[in-house]
């Protein structure tokens, strides 16, 4: 389909997951046992047959295009089309920051009319769904529209999360407002759009900052065809904490919504060579999604272990995400906690202690502990829920063997002295 | 690096002692430790030794072979200079043919070695489980001014009737070597690995040529020759785990070797990782209600019922009240509901019916068709087998591969064949 460009919107810093995306890019965010959050519109794309994608980066994007390299895994690594990884730069007249999401498109729209597409697919990176885009296509040019969104019904009260789109009975959309606190209507918009790439290049000269804002309502004022395309599959933002621990807990119901064992749409990822799970003799394992280079010798249960966690015998791991390379060593409990990459929970340590802490400013984070990458937890010590450890805590952030909930520890860099 | 260092590898084995796994493809293809295969190891010591020049030589039953080297992109040797290159017999040069034993076979392909700027040879074989840095050899070879270094391995006194058996001097040089001897007081067993200087393995190939009665093999013919007439022949001692799955009991063991505690070799060392060629596949999927104990399961597999010392290949369904025990099961097969597997090596792609029994009882007949292969216990269903439901199995049976239900006429006792279809050729 090289008539087709997408532009996956992956700039995102996401300060709502906390030390999860403080270094890296919400669509470079581990999700799911083994994949990043961008891998599903990659994949997305690669299974509707789009081989034209940019991806559009900004915050601190080094993870994200580690990961994404030249594109192998989604067969974009190509002559003609294949990713074009889209940075901010400097021209001679503008610092090049991207202001907003239109914004940033503006900024590569030279590279963009290089491609030569007939129509533009914009995607936002940090969402999770399958979804073949050929049936939004295929409503976009029967419609003759000028702009098609995707739209998904969702609960009344959780508008306060999502551009709120207005339907007529033919599908035109008639309004969009973003983040409503109250509304009628059942339609978020999942933030994908379809342009004629004529019509958004005509757009983009006014330079505008958000693509909402000073893109889609403008044309909606202008009276343009605007339609809408419901799509009613498994869709997730997962951009908060809560919403991030609650779809990895939802991938290990007994039939899951998103379903990642279809062989006829397998997620693909950048897969790293590592050895089957090993289990070991007095392993424990109920409900889990465990990946490749795993080894459990301990007691792990609805939880998501990413490659290469070691929990050792007399561990406990529960109701938890573990990502790559962590260690849960002897007789350590972690319980209702997101451990990033490399984290070492010394023996004995029990993370998420105790009760849930009340008060409004906990409440973001729903009881869980976070613990951030490279975070070293020293043996025996107690974290409370609701904390926040920053990234590559060592033992200088450990001066008390009890952490009480709700604790914050700072960041810390790796090339710096602590303190 | 690239240009100065070349491997050929001999991927033409039969295997024949390993029954329905090898009955379809070549040995080195064989499957092992729940997702590699066994040529990997052999690929995986090339370019973690830094060699990424590699010609794969095969012959028979290649397809499986070929499809998974591919291009060769998971070991890195998808390349523009050098890279793998698969060497299949073929018409039309001098003297070609089907390879007649390992020396014919690098002898035919010499061609390869013409524009290469190359000093030494390495010859290995893709039939072993092992990791070794053949840096190490090399530096060995250059210290020794050897003209061939074979590596060597200590095996029990009771299994070197299986391998080349070499005797040494204080010199590490090579005095004796005898193929397979049936009394030996040496346990040095060749593993399979010549590195040779170029020019000598050109004189020695084309001398053997020329000799009518040569069988062409280098275990057979050069070495013995090159001992007796005094050769510059040196043994390189290879102290770690080094195994030669060539009986389906060897490769039984060997897989469960993995499953211990300390496994033989740590499969992601850093710096070592043994690559292979991975399909995508999620996670593997715990269910309520599983029960798992001393197994490597691979990505992709779901588990609702136990399974206990056991390796499990990608894809592998065990459903709840199935039960997989001291059993192999390799890539997407999946069992029905109650199934029950016990000291069973299931190939690729096998649907085991409800309630089927595979691997049940006491009796230990021997296998009716192969009884020296097949008298331990252990059953072996051939890939993409039908099992139709309910019916039981016995012990040291060989169900064949794409057996269908009207194949059977009702259980299978022990020792028991089940022929599937004649493959097409």
């Amino acid at each position: 389909m090289s008539e087709v460009m997408a532009l996956v919107l992956s700039g995102g810093g996401g300060e709502h997951l906390s030390v999860l995306s403080a270094e890296r890019a919400v669509s470079a965010v581990p999700f799911g046992g083994k994949y990043r959050i961008v891998d599903f519109v990659l994949s997305n794309c690669f299974h509707s047959g789009i081989d034209r994608v940019g991806l559009v980066t900004q915050h601190v994007p080094t993870s994200l295009h580690d990961h994404v390299g030249a594109g192998r895994p989604w067969d974009l690594d190509r002559r003609t089309g294949g990713i074009l990884v889209l940075r901010p730069y400097q021209t001679r007249g503008e610092s090049g920051w991207y202001r907003g999401t239109a914004d940033a498109i503006a900024q590569n729209w030279d590279e963009i009319e290089e491609m030569r597409p007939e129509r533009v697919i914009v995607l936002s990176g940090d969402t999770v769904y399958r979804m073949n885009y050929r049936a939004l296509l295929q409503t976009h040019r029967d419609r003759g529209a000028d702009l098609t969104m995707a739209v998904t019904r969702v609960p009344l009260e959780d508008s306060r999360r999502f551009g709120m789109v207005t339907i007529d009975r033919n599908g035109r959309v008639i309004d969009v407002v973003e983040k409503p606190e109250r509304t009628i209507t059942p339609h978020a918009s999942m933030g994908i759009y379809v342009f004629e790439y004529e019509v958004l290049g005509e757009l983009l000269r006014a330079r505008p900052v958000d693509l909402v804002l000073d893109v889609v309502r403008p044309l909606l004022q202008n009276g343009a065809h605007v339609q809408a395309h419901e799509f009613s599959g498994y869709w997730e933002d997962v951009g908060t904490v809560s919403s991030y621990y609650r779809a990895s807990m939802e991938l290990l119901a007994a039939e899951p919504r998103l379903v990642l064992h279809d062989t006829r749409w397998p997620i693909l990822t950048r897969d790293e060579e590592r050895p089957p799970v090993r289990v070991l003799h007095g392993a424990e394992i109920l409900d889990s999604l465990i990946a490749n280079g795993c080894q459990v010798a301990g007691r792990v249960s609805r939880s998501v272990l990413f490659p290469g966690v070691t929990v050792e015998p007399g561990a406990t791991v529960t109701d938890s995400v573990v990502m790559a390379d962590s260690t849960v060593e002897r007789s350590a409990i972690v319980d209702r906690a997101i451990l990033d990459k490399y984290v070492r929970v010394g023996a004995g340590a029990l993370v998420g202690a105790g009760g849930v802490p009340a008060g409004p400013e906990h409440a973001w984070l729903e009881g869980l502990a976070l613990v951030g990458k490279d975070a070293q937890i020293p043996a025996g010590t107690s974290i409370g829920r609701a904390s926040v450890i920053g990234i590559g805590a060592g033992a200088a952030d450990f001066e008390t063997t009890a952490l009480p909930a709700g604790t914050h520890t700072p960041s810390r860099s790796w090339f710096r002295e602590p303190g | 690096m690239t240009g100065s260092r070349y491997a050929f590898i001999l991927a033409g084995g039969v295997g024949s002692r390993l029954c329905l796994l090898s009955e379809r493809r070549a040995k080195p293809a064989v499957p092992f430790a729940g997702k590699y295969r066994i040529i990997d190891f052999t690929l995986s010591n090339c370019v973690n030794s830094g060699i990424f020049d590699v010609g794969v030589l095969t012959q028979y039953r290649p397809t499986s072979l070929n499809r998974h080297i591919g291009t060769g992109r998971p070991w890195d040797l998808d390349r523009t200079h050098g890279g793998v290159q698969i060497l299949q017999p073929s018409l039309g040069a001098v003297d070609s043919d089907w390879y007649q034993g390992t020396a014919d076979a690098i002898y035919q392909n010499l061609v390869h070695l013409r524009r290469r700027r190359v000093d030494h040879v390495l010859v290995l074989s893709g039939d072993h489980i092992y990791t070794m840095d053949y840096n190490e050899l090399y530096r060995f070879h250059v210290a020794h001014g050897a003209h061939v270094t074979m590596a060597v391995t200590e095996v029990p006194a009771q299994l070197t009737n299986q391998f080349g058996i070499l005797t040494t001097d204080a010199s590490d040089r090579v005095v004796g070597f005898e193929e397979k001897p049936q009394h030996t007081r040496s346990r040095l067993a060749s593993m399979g690995v010549y590195l040779f200087d170029r020019d000598w393995l050109i004189r020695w190939l084309l001398e053997d040529a020329a000799i009518a009665d040569s069988s062409h093999d280098f275990g057979k013919n050069v070495i013995p020759r090159l001992v007796q007439r005094g050769d510059e022949v040196y043994a390189y001692r290879f102290e770690d785990y080094w195994q030669d799955v060539g009986t389906l009991d060897s490769y039984y063991e060997a897989n469960r070797a993995f499953l211990a505690e300390q496994p033989p070799i740590d499969l992601a060392r850093p710096g070592w990782v043994v690559h292979t060629q991975s399909a995508d596949r999620p996670p593997v999927r715990f269910e309520a209600g599983s029960h798992v104990e001393q197994s490597l399961i691979a990505n992709g597999c779901r588990i609702a019922g136990e399974v206990v010392r056991s390796v499990l290949f990608p894809g592998v369904t065990v459903p709840k009240d199935g039960v997989v025990r001291d059993s192999i099961v390799m890539q997407d097969t999946v069992l029905g509901r109650g199934a029950v597997l016990d000291r069973v090596i299931v190939d690729k792609l096998v649907e085991v019916g409800e309630g089927v029994r595979l691997g049940f009882g006491d009796d230990l007949s021997p296998n009716r068709a192969c009884p020296e292969h097949l008298s331990s216990g252990l059953t072996v269903v051939g890939k993409g087998a039908h099992l139709p439901e309910g019916i039981t199995v016995g012990r040291n049976a060989r169900i064949g591969a794409y057996v269908t239900r009207a194949f059977f006429v009702g259980d299978v006792p022990s020792g028991g064949v089940v022929d599937g279809p004649e493959s097409m050729h």
